[in-house]
C-alpha cells in the first residue's frame, strides 16, 4: 500500500485547481451578493414607506430561505439550465432576506424624533433618507450584508452540482471519493474565506463615519473586482464540453485516468450527475460521465462511447453487509443472495427507466420486478430483531434497498429500517463501520478505488478483471474492516463516457480513442 | 405674523383641532397652554406642515403656507422639540449648521454663526463643536437644540414643550439663558407647554387650549383676574397665589400692603 497522503500534500498537488476553485467562489459569492444588494437594498427601503408591502416581501423573501440550498439550485435548472446563471440565481435569491430584512428594520429603528426632526429641519425625502436614515441603518444594513455573504460562502458550494464550479467541487468529489484530504481542501478554504469575509466586512461596520464614506466609495468597486473573478478564463478550450461529476473528477479511473492513458484534453465543468443526463440531452454538455445501467442513458438517447483502453474496472453491485448481523441471524445471507444472477445490465438499465424517467416509485418498481420474477412473498412482520439497510444517494440504490427490504420482511421474521439516501461512498462506508446500518450495497469497482485504494501495481495486477476484483475486495474487506461482499447481484454498473447518440454518429465517435483523436484534429 | 384662520384637524373622526382662529403679531410670544390631549401640539405641527389641516388656512408673513414648496417653509421655521431630537450621528457643528447647511452656505459663515451662537448658549465651542451628542448633559443637548433652531436665523419660532425634558434645576437656567437671548426679541415664537408658570414666564399673549379649542386668549393677568368661564378660574386655581404676586409685581407691595390694612381696619 502507498503511503497515505497528507492535506499539504493534496494541497500542493492540486494547488493550480484549488487557486481556480476559490476564485471562482469568490466570483459566485460576489456577483450573487452584488446583485442582492442593488436589489434588497432598495427594496428594504421601498417597504419601509409602504408598509403594507412589507409583510408579504419579506413573507416572500422569508420563504425562499426556507428552500434547502440542493432544492433552490434544483428548481433552477428547468428555468435556467446549468452553469453560473442558475447557481448566481439561486445564491442571490438566499442572500436577498438578510438584507431586505436588515434594510427594513434598520430604518425603522431609526428614532421617529430625529426624523421628525429631520424633516422639520427642511430636509427632502432624499436628504433625510441619505443624510440621516441610511447612515444611522448604516450598522444594521451591515450585518445584513455579512449574514448575507456568509450565506452566499456557505451555499456556493452546491454550485458545484451544477457546474459552476466553487471550492464544492473538491468537498462533494471528496465525499464521493472517500478521500478526506479532498474534503478538507475544499471545506477549510471556504470556511477561511466565510470568516475572512465576515471579518472585513465587520471592520467596515464599525469604522467611523468619516473613514467609511471613502470605503462606501470603494466597495462597489471592490464588489465588482471580485465578481468579475468569475469571468477569468480557465482550462483548455475546446470544440465540445464535458460535464463530469466531482467524484468522477477525482478518479484514477475517472478524468484522471482519462488525461494519463487517453490523452483526453477537453473542456470540463464539474455537475451533479441528477442533472447531467439532462442537460446532455438539452446540448448544454456534449460528453458526460455517466452510469452504464442509468435509466436516463434510454430516456435522453444517450450513447456509451466504447472504453477502448480499459481503464473503467467492473462495478459489480453487491451487498457490503457487517459480519455481527450475518452470524446473528444466520438466514439473513441466504435471503439477500436471492437477487444475485436476477438482474443483469439491461433489466439494470430497465429499472432505473422507470424510476428515474416514468416517475414509478423505487417501492413500486421493486415489488413490480420481484412478483415478476416470483420472489415477492407478503411481509411477516416478525419481531425476531431489526436489520438497518443503508443506500446511496441515486435511483438505483433505492430500488435495490426496496427489494432487499422486501425480501427480508417476506422471508424471514426480522423487522427492516431503511436509511436511504445517505450520499456518496464515504458516508454509506462510515455508516457501516461505525454500527449505524447493517449493510448497503456497493460496487466491487468502487471499493476498490475509493474504499482500499491499492498501489497502482496491485491495480493493474487485477487489470480489471471481475472475479479476481470481486475477490480482492472480499477478502479485504474481511481481514480490515470485519465486513463481508455477498453475491455480486449479476449488472456491471461501470463508468462511461456518453454523448448523445446523434452527435457520436455524425462525428464518428464510437470510443473514447475516437473522441480523444477528434478533440486534437479540431483543437481551437 | 403668523394668522390662523379657521383651521380643524380630524383624526378619524375625532377632533384634536376644532375650528380655531387666532393672529400672533410680528415678535409676539404666543404661549398655547394646556392638558396633553388638549390639541396644541397638533396644532403647533400644522405650522410647519408635519401635519395637514383637515380645513383651514395658516398665513405666515401674508403668504399662504401651503402655496410654497414645504421644504423652503420648514428652512425659514426655528422648530425646537421637547425631545430635542439632535442628529446622533452629526458632531454639535454639524448639528447646529444643518439648515444653513441645506440652505448653502458656505462653510466659513456656517462656522462663525455656530460658534457665536454656542457662545451665546453658553457652549464652549472649543470644547463642544465637535463633540456628539450623547456626550452631552441634556441641558446642554436643549442648548444645541435652541441654537440649530435658531441658526439660520429664521422669522419664526415653533417650540414645543422645549424645556419639559428637563429637570427643574436645569431647566431654570436653560430658561434664564433663553430668556436672556436677543435675537428673540425680534422673532415671532408660538410655545406649546402644559406648564402654567411657564406660560406666564414667557407668554406674551396666552392661548388657554381644551378639547381642541381656545378657551380664553389674552395677557396673562387677564386670564387671571378676568376667567371667561369656570374651566379658566379653576385651571390656575392651584398656583393661584404664585401667579398673582408674580403678575402684580414688586412695586404693587405696599398698594397692597395698604389695601390689606385698609380692609382689615374696616373690618374691625
Amino acid at each position: 500500500m502507498e503511503q497515505q497522503q497528507t492535506l499539504w500534500q493534496f494541497i500542493n498537488q492540486q494547488s493550480g485547481k484549488l487557486l481556480q476553485q476559490t476564485v471562482e467562489h469568490i466570483g459566485l459569492t460576489f456577483i450573487s451578493l452584488l446583485i442582492a444588494v442593488l436589489i434588497g437594498l432598495p427594496l428594504g427601503i421601498l417597504i419601509t414607506r409602504r408598509t403594507k408591502a412589507a409583510w408579504a416581501v419579506l413573507g416572500f423573501a422569508g420563504i425562499l430561505q426556507t428552500i434547502p440550498g440542493i432544492a433552490l439550485i434544483g428548481f433552477m435548472i428547468p428555468l435556467l439550465g446549468i452553469g453560473p446563471i442558475p447557481a448566481i440565481t439561486a445564491l442571490f435569491l438566499y442572500a436577498l432576506l438578510p438584507i431586505i430584512r436588515n434594510t427594513f428594520t434598520g430604518i425603522n429603528g431609526v428614532d421617529p424624533v430625529v426624523r421628525e426632526a429631520a424633516l422639520a429641519m427642511g430636509m427632502s425625502n432624499a436628504q433625510i433618507l441619505f443624510k440621516v436614515e441610511l447612515v444611522l441603518a448604516f450598522p444594521v444594513i451591515m450585518a445584513g450584508i455579512r449574514t448575507a455573504t456568509v450565506i452566499n460562502v456557505g451555499v456556493g458550494t452546491l454550485a458545484a452540482y451544477i457546474a459552476a464550479g466553487g471550492l464544492g467541487e473538491f468537498i462533494f468529489g471528496g465525499i464521493a471519493l472517500n478521500n478526506t484530504n479532498m474534503i478538507l481542501a475544499g471545506a477549510i478554504p471556504a470556511a477561511l474565506l466565510a470568516i475572512l469575509l465576515d471579518f472585513l466586512l465587520s471592520l467596515l461596520q464599525r469604522m467611523s463615519r468619516k473613514k467609511r464614506k471613502v470605503t462606501l466609495w470603494a466597495m462597489p468597486v471592490i464588489l465588482l473586482l471580485f465578481s468579475s473573478f468569475y469571468l477569468l478564463p480557465l482550462g483548455y478550450n475546446t470544440k465540445l464540453l464535458a460535464g463530469f461529476t466531482p467524484e468522477f473528477m477525482g478518479r484514477q479511473d475517472g478524468d484522471i485516468g482519462l488525461r494519463s492513458i487517453y490523452g483526453l484534453r477537453i473542456r470540463t465543468v464539474v455537475i451533479s450527475d441528477a442533472v447531467m443526463y439532462k442537460a446532455a440531452y438539452n446540448k448544454k454538455l456534449d460528453v458526460i460521465s455517466g452510469y452504464s445501467t442509468d435509466g436516463r442513458l434510454k430516456a435522453y438517447d444517450l450513447t456509451v462511447l466504447d472504453d477502448d483502453k480499459k481503464i473503467f474496472p467492473p462495478y459489480y453491485a453487491a451487498p457490503v453487509i457487517r459480519k455481527e448481523i450475518l452470524q446473528k441471524y444466520t438466514e439473513l445471507a441466504p435471503v439477500l443472495n436471492l437477487l444475485s444472477t436476477r438482474i443483469n445490465d439491461s433489466i439494470m438499465t430497465e429499472l432505473n427507466y422507470r424510476v428515474d424517467y416514468l416517475k414509478q416509485s423505487p417501492e413500486a418498481c421493486a415489488r413490480d420486478f420481484l412478483q415478476a420474477q416470483g420472489l415477492y412473498k407478503t411481509p411477516r412482520n416478525g419481531r425476531k430483531g431489526r436489520v438497518r439497510l443503508g443506500s446511496k444517494i441515486f435511483s438505483e440504490q433505492y430500488i435495490l434497498i426496496n427489494m432487499y427490504a422486501m425480501l427480508i420482511q417476506g422471508y424471514t421474521d426480522l423487522q427492516v429500517d431503511t436509511r436511504t439516501g445517505l450520499g456518496g461512498t464515504k458516508i454509506c462506508f462510515a455508516a457501516l463501520q461505525n454500527d449505524q446500518i447493517d449493510m448497503y450495497p456497493e460496487y466491487t469497482g468502487t471499493a476498490l478505488l475509493a474504499i482500499l485504494k491499492p498501489s497502482s501495481a496491485e491495480i493493474a495486477r487485477l487489470a480489471g478483471n471481475r472475479d479476481s476484483v470481486y475477490s480482492y475486495v472480499q477478502q479485504q474487506f474481511r481481514e480490515k474492516y470485519n465486513l463481508d461482499w455477498l453475491t455480486p447481484i449479476g449488472f456491471n454498473n461501470a463508468y462511461a463516457l456518453m454523448m448523445r447518440k446523434k452527435q457520436a454518429q455524425e462525428l464518428g465517435i464510437r470510443s473514447i480513442s475516437d473522441l480523444t483523436l477528434y478533440l486534437k484534429k479540431t483543437k481551437v | 405674523m403668523i394668522e390662523v384662520k379657521n383651521i380643524t384637524r380630524a383624526f378619524n373622526g375625532f377632533k384634536a383641532v376644532d375650528n380655531l382662529s387666532f393672529t400672533v403679531g410680528e415678535g409676539m410670544n404666543a404661549v398655547f397652554l394646556g392638558t396633553s390631549g388638549s390639541g396644541k401640539t397638533t396644532l403647533l405641527k400644522m405650522i410647519n406642515r408635519l401635519i395637514e389641516p383637515s380645513s383651514g388656512e395658516i398665513w405666515i408673513a401674508k403668504k399662504k403656507i401651503n402655496e410654497q414648496p414645504v421644504e423652503e417653509l420648514r428652512k425659514k421655521i426655528g422648530y425646537v422639540l421637547q425631545n430635542i431630537g439632535l442628529f446622533p450621528h452629526y458632531t454639535i457643528a454639524e448639528n447646529i449648521g444643518v439648515v444653513p447647511g441645506l440652505l448653502g452656505w458656505d462653510k466659513k459663515k456656517i462656522y462663525a454663526r455656530t460658534t457665536a451662537l454656542m457662545e451665546k448658549l453658553h457652549l464652549e465651542p472649543g470644547k463642544y463643536l465637535s463633540a456628539y451628542p450623547h456626550e452631552l448633559s441634556g441641558g446642554q443637548q436643549q442648548r444645541v437644540g435652541l441654537a440649530r433652531a435658531l441658526a439660520a436665523d429664521p422669522p419664526v419660532l415653533l417650540m414645543d414643550e422645549p424645556f419639559g425634558a428637563l429637570d427643574p434645576i436645569t431647566r431654570a437656567s436653560v430658561k434664564k439663558d433663553f430668556k436672556e437671548l436677543d435675537e428673540l426679541k425680534t422673532k415671532t415664537i408660538i410655545l406649546v407647554t402644559h406648564d402654567v408658570q411657564e406660560a406666564f414666564e414667557l407668554g406674551d399673549r396666552i392661548h388657554l387650549m381644551d378639547k381642541g379649542k381656545i378657551v380664553q386668549e389674552g395677557a396673562p393677568d387677564e386670564l387671571l383676574f378676568h376667567p371667561v368661564n369656570e374651566f379658566v378660574r379653576t385651571f390656575f386655581d392651584e398656583q393661584r397665589f404664585q401667579l398673582e404676586v408674580r403678575t402684580i409685581g414688586r412695586e404693587d407691595y405696599p398698594a397692597l400692603i395698604h389695601a390689606f390694612n385698609h380692609f382689615k381696619n374696616g373690618q374691625a
